[in-house]
């Protein structure tokens, strides 16, 4: 057992997508491109067998050497979140190659590529860091590389989304920042394994705080409810490749960071601490699902649904945390392990279904729902690929999603047999909350691949699109195989992972329950087999002809077929209250004389009820504060130096 | 006897009889309506008949609605093949998982909606967009249910949980239980007061509209697969409140006969009893079926909590 | 709440409102039944099943034809007890009732549908209007008869027919077809 290749693999991996970010300052040609991000693939690709390898050394920690606060080594926690950066890196840098050759006019081909390194490489700093300095520097990296990404365009409405964006991800820093400190005591180089021993010690309150500031941090990066807003304004303008990326792996370094600190750092905590993230957990979710529900943006749909998985994510971290503090081991282990096995599920489906939907926007020139449709004639392997990702993304057997979802509702089901009532009630609201989430996230799912992929096409382009490139389709086929992949061997990957070590490899193991996704795969396959066979034996009708689908006698348009909005009516009229959609009609008479006859114009506003009660209010409460502090620039030069003195004497009475 | 031989009597019992009890369901509403009716076996003719004619295509569809009748009839016999409905301890129970079901379901379910979809009719798409809202509103309401009888019988298998032979008399709770599954099983199947499964008047369906455009031997697979579907939640109903009447791994030849003889008997009453309770309610407008649902929801929860009571007690 | 048990008294213990059965049993409708059991037989050896669909298509009638129609389903005619159904879809239907002169508004519909129909699918034209143009014809708002625009199959003529000689046209249609 040498672990040296280990230190080397992971060197290699840091090393290589060092270079990939240097490589584009020596030039912007074709060439180069290529080579910068087949580096990066290859880079990204050993940091994923690295992983994988240490898994199967079993994490050897011991010699492993420490630069400036990055430990070059893992523990199970640390390498499957490497895996799944690494692994979807590697893809998204191959899909980068296609994707942003077809784009070159829109970005600044040699920054974004440049970008998108720094951007792999601070999350990968994320992971290896050990100390409050070396992650934070690490996310800054990841925050203002993506920031740049988000601006790539530089279309104005992308260079709000990303101030907003820099806005919200700093609070959060800002936060973690002071988290850290509060824990730390603050020394900004402390290991973590120093800060759990300081916070151990440390007054309850401080502990309270800094859980608090650490909870708004991550969370805000992990875009939960009300601080989400940002999410679905930044990841859809970003190039697609990097919103495959955003929505795939940065929003899980929040959820690691906040793992981290839990296991490592914080000391345990009281039940009653864990209720809030539960609770905004289940309220993100289904926020999250229900605007995925009601959008017509295709990327924007897939940002919002990625913030539905965000949230049932943390509501199983809030629900192992409060499962440990009320003695319920086993599903505090099985919610654990749920987490990381949802979060490679999402990283998953969710990058390829971003990359999918940079293949169609690249091939449509729009993200608007309502401007596709017929997709699945036209494309029909790719749209094949999507349909499976798309079945992954709302947990359907035997998809990866599924697994975790499983591994969650049996235990919780298992657990609300042995618990006392109150624990009860919350584990029942925790169910019924992700069985409704469930629910809404098969709406949304099947509301995006009906309208875009099915029906008739909607606009001109649409019903000339063809295949994507060869490119843009593979790692979407790629990612399609492993959403299936990584469902049949969840129990056999829990078990590497440590989470599920009494297994045999082959079944998922839930109190009473057990369920082996092969045989499940197994069956869905033989009753699939069985039914083709049943039908040929039953029917050898093969005449069959062609028609236009029944009309009622009149031609029928693509203006007349059910659209987006349609789809979505009875969910929007059922949630009102939630929802607050207007829908405004204005009738603009045609002939004077009979106000029946007129054209009208229906338009549909959904202002979140957060925007108008939460941000508001402190946007106002900052311009009259800012306002106000303006009196103060009255032109005396006289008073601006009593200022100054003021300060100066504030500040030395504050530090002396 | 060995349970794969009882899995293929019950998946074979099921198949043959569900097109019978759709028949009684008919006969038992126009009898009640005043009218002779077809006979039962109607719908084995009509079956005939579909298999037998030629398919018309819409010109705009794509894979998916070729593929939908196979995905809808799979899901179907999945639950004839898992669940327990005349046997219990059938070779694939322990695959008869409460969620695996309730995905299952949503498979097909979903399915059905592309289908209604692919077509580019208005008609599909209203029908698809109340079904997938009736289907995913209901998502809830199915695992509060399973996991109650889950919670009582300890056990997360549909297998497990008929075999442990819970009584209403002694688990008073079931009632409230099953009759959340009842609500369930009729919007499921498109039944009364969700849908009305009688009507030709496209703006009034939700289930028919997404199989318009259906014809010939995919016709007959999707109204098979329905069949399937509704005999499956009589049967899983029926066994619920009568837990004796399945038969084990562990009994002979003639109490096997007898357990299928016992399933004619639980469809034509099962039977009986939804075509009583279509004729004598109405169908609910679709912009109300969130008071359905709600309810529904609360019954299941209600009965959860019973549950739970019960058994701290 | 009262007005609930007064109309559930109403219904369970009010006065009997209708008729007896021997009252309106008479000739015609002993008709009705000989022609629907026979026409089961027909069916029986047709399809091979004993199931046939029927999808109405109104080409410009006046409706009465479709009131026709409509009794057809109702406790008394109850067609369903021979095998047939009226059904939503002309993708579901094995056969076609064609009513009225097809009008040139709905020439196309009447086009479309039987297009639209798998085969083989038997056409009946129904009424006086769908098998001549009754006194439509020779309007210039008329395409003509049903046959000017789709091959029929049977005619049932009438103004509009009764429902007993709908079953009957259909009867001896099928017959002659099944000899073919």
């Amino acid at each position: 057992m040498n672990p040296t290749y280990l230190i080397d693999g992971i060197l290699l991996c840091v090393a290589g997508t060092v270079a990939a970010a240097v490589l584009p300052l020596f030039g912007g040609g074709r060439g180069l491109r290529r080579l910068t991000l087949s580096l990066l693939a290859v880079a990204t690709g050993i940091g994923a067998s690295v992983g994988i390898a240490a898994f199967i050394e079993g994490m050897p920690l011991g010699a492993a050497p420490a630069i400036f606060g990055f430990r070059i080594a893992f523990d199970a926690l640390s390498a499957s979140f490497f895996i799944l950066l690494n692994a979807v890196a590697c893809v998204v840098s191959l899909y980068s190659i296609a994707y942003v050759d077809g784009q070159a006019d829109a970005y600044g081909v040699r920054r974004l590529d440049a970008l998108t390194a720094l951007f792999i490489l601070g999350m990968q700093g994320v992971l290896l860091a050990t100390t409050p300095f070396s992650f934070l520097l690490s996310w800054e990296t990841m925050s203002m590389s993506s920031f740049f990404l988000v601006m790539a365009d530089k279309k104005p409405e992308s260079i709000r989304a990303g101030l907003f964006y820099l806005i919200m991800t700093h609070l959060g820093a800002g936060a973690i920042l002071a988290g850290f400190m509060l824990l730390s005591g603050g020394a900004a180089f402390a290991s973590f394994g120093q800060m759990a021993l300081t916070a151990q010690s440390a007054p309850h309150a401080i502990v309270l705080l800094a859980f608090a500031l650490t909870f708004f941090g991550f969370g805000s990066k992990a875009g939960l409810w009300p601080f989400h807003l940002w999410l679905p304004e930044a990841h859809p303008q970003a190039p697609s490749h990097i919103s495959a990326l955003m929505s795939g792996v940065m929003l899980k370094m929040a959820l690691y960071g906040f793992l981290r600190l839990l296991l490592s750092v914080f000391p345990p905590i009281p039940s009653a601490w864990t209720l809030p993230v539960i609770a905004l957990g289940l309220l993100s979710a289904v926020f999250g699902a229900l605007y995925a529900i009601i959008e017509r943006d295709f990327k924007r749909l897939l940002a919002y649904s990625s913030i539905e998985n965000l949230g049932l994510m943390f509501t199983m971290l809030g629900a192992a945390a409060f499962a440990r503090a009320n003695a319920l081991p086993a599903l505090a282990n099985a919610a654990l392990a749920a987490v990381v096995l949802h979060a490679i599920a999402h990283a998953v489906f969710k990058s390829g279904l971003f990359m999918g939907a940079g293949a169609i926007v690249h091939e449509l020139h729009t993200r608007d729902l309502e401007s596709m449709g017929g997709l699945a004639k036209r494309m029909p392997k790719f749209s094949g690929a999507m349909l499976v990702l798309a079945l992954g993304a709302v947990a359907m057997p035997p998809f990866s999603a599924f697994m975790s979802e499983w591994l969650f509702l049996q235990n919780v089901v298992e657990a609300i047999r042995l618990s006392a009532p109150f624990v009860q009630g919350v584990l029942i609201v925790i169910l019924s909350g992700v069985a409704f989430v469930g629910g809404l996230a098969i709406f949304a799912m099947v509301k995006m691949f009906g309208i875009a992929f099915l029906a008739l096409p909607r606009s001109e382009r649409a019903s000339q699109a063809e295949e994507p490139a060869a490119g843009l389709s593979w790692p979407v086929y790629a990612m399609a195989a492993l959403t299936f992949l990584v469902g049949l061997l969840a129990p056999a990957l829990l078990r590497a992972f440590g989470f599920m070590r009494e297994t045999d490899g082959g079944r998922l193991l839930a109190g009473g329950g057990a369920l082996a996704p092969s045989s499940v795969a197994l069956l869905f396959a033989a009753i699939g087999t069985g039914v083709v066979l049943a039908r040929k034996v039953f029917s050898d009708a093969r005449r069959e002809r062609s028609y236009h689908s029944w009309d009622c006698g009149q031609p029928m348009t693509e203006k007349m077929e059910y659209t987006a909005t349609a789809f979505s009516a009875p969910m929007r009229f059922f949630f009102r209250l939630m929802l607050h959609a207007r829908k405004n009609v204005t009738a603009i008479p045609i002939v004077a004389t009979n106000p029946w006859i007129a054209r009208r114009e229906s338009r549909l506003e959904v202002r979140p009820l957060w925007m108008e009660a939460l941000y508001a209010p402190v946007a106002r409460a900052v311009l009259y504060a800012s306002t106000q502090a303006r009196r103060l620039h009255n032109g005396i030069i006289q008073f601006y130096i009593a200022l100054i003195l003021v300060a100066l004497i504030a500040t030395l009475a504050i530090a002396l | 006897m060995n349970p794969v031989i009882l899995t293929l009597i019950q998946t074979a019992v099921v198949l043959a009889l569900s097109p019978f009890a759709l028949g009684c369901v008919r006969l038992f509403k126009a009898r009640l309506q005043g009218r002779r009716g077809a006979s039962p076996f109607q719908p084995y003719f009509a079956f005939a008949t579909l298999l037998r004619k030629e398919m018309v295509i819409s010109e705009g569809v794509s894979w998916v609605f070729r593929l939908t009748p196979y995905v809808v009839l799979a899901s179907s016999l999945f639950l004839a093949l898992v669940l327990p409905l005349v046997v219990r301890g059938g070779a694939l129970g322990s695959l008869g998982d409460i969620f695996v079901t309730a995905g299952a379901l949503a498979v097909g379910a979903i399915f059905l909606v592309f289908g209604g979809l692919d077509t580019g009719s208005a008609f599909g798409g209203m029908g698809s967009s109340r079904e997938m809202t009736i289907a995913s509103l209901l998502e809830p309401t199915i695992i509060l249910v399973f996991a109650t009888l889950a919670l009582a019988t300890g056990s997360t298998g549909l297998d497990g949980i008929v075999s442990a032979g819970l009584s209403v008399g002694s688990a008073p709770f079931l009632a409230l239980t099953i009759a959340a599954l009842a609500l369930v099983a009729l919007a499921e199947n498109a039944r009364y007061p969700a849908d009305n499964p009688a009507t030709h008047l496209e703006l009034t369906m939700v289930h028919e509209a997404m199989i318009l455009e259906y014809s010939g031997p995919y016709l007959a697979m999707l109204e098979y697969a329905s069949t399937i579907k509704l005999s499956a939640f009589v049967l899983l109903i029926a066994n619920l409140v009568f837990p004796a009447t399945l038969v084990g791994t562990a009994s002979s030849p003639a109490a096997v006969i007898l357990a299928v003889g016992a399933t004619l008997l639980k469809l034509v009453l099962g039977m009986g009893a939804l075509a009583l309770l279509e004729s004598m309610i109405s169908k609910m407008r679709f912009y109300r079926m969130q008071e359905y649902l709600t309810g529904a929801f609360f019954l299941a929860l209600s009965g959860l909590a019973l549950a739970l009571i019960q058994h701290a007690v | 709440m009262p007005s609930i048990f007064k109309l559930l008294h109403y219904l369970f213990l009010g006065p009997r409102v209708t008729e007896p059965r021997s009252a309106f049993k008479n000739d015609v409708d002993a008709a009705v039944e000989t022609v629907g059991s026979e026409l089961k037989g027909v069916i029986d050896r047709l399809y091979g099943g004993r199931s046939l669909r029927i999808r109405a298509v109104d080409g410009g009638s006046t409706n009465a034809e479709e009131v026709e129609m409509t009794a057809l389903g109702n406790a008394y005619y109850d067609i369903e007890r021979f095998g047939l159904s009226f059904v939503a879809s002309p993708r579901h239907a094995d056969m076609l009732w064609v009513t009225g002169p097809v009008t040139r508004n709905l020439e196309r519909a009447v086009k479309t549908t039987y297009e639209a129909t798998p085969h083989p699918c038997i056409v009946v034209a129904v009424g006086d209007g769908a098998c001549t143009g009754g006194i439509w014809k020779g309007s210039y708002a008329v395409v003509g008869p049903v046959e000017a625009v789709i091959p029929v199959h049977v005619k049932i003529p009438g103004d509009p027919p009764s429902p007993a000689r709908m079953l009957a046209g259909i009867l001896e249609a099928l017959r002659s077809s099944s000899k073919n």
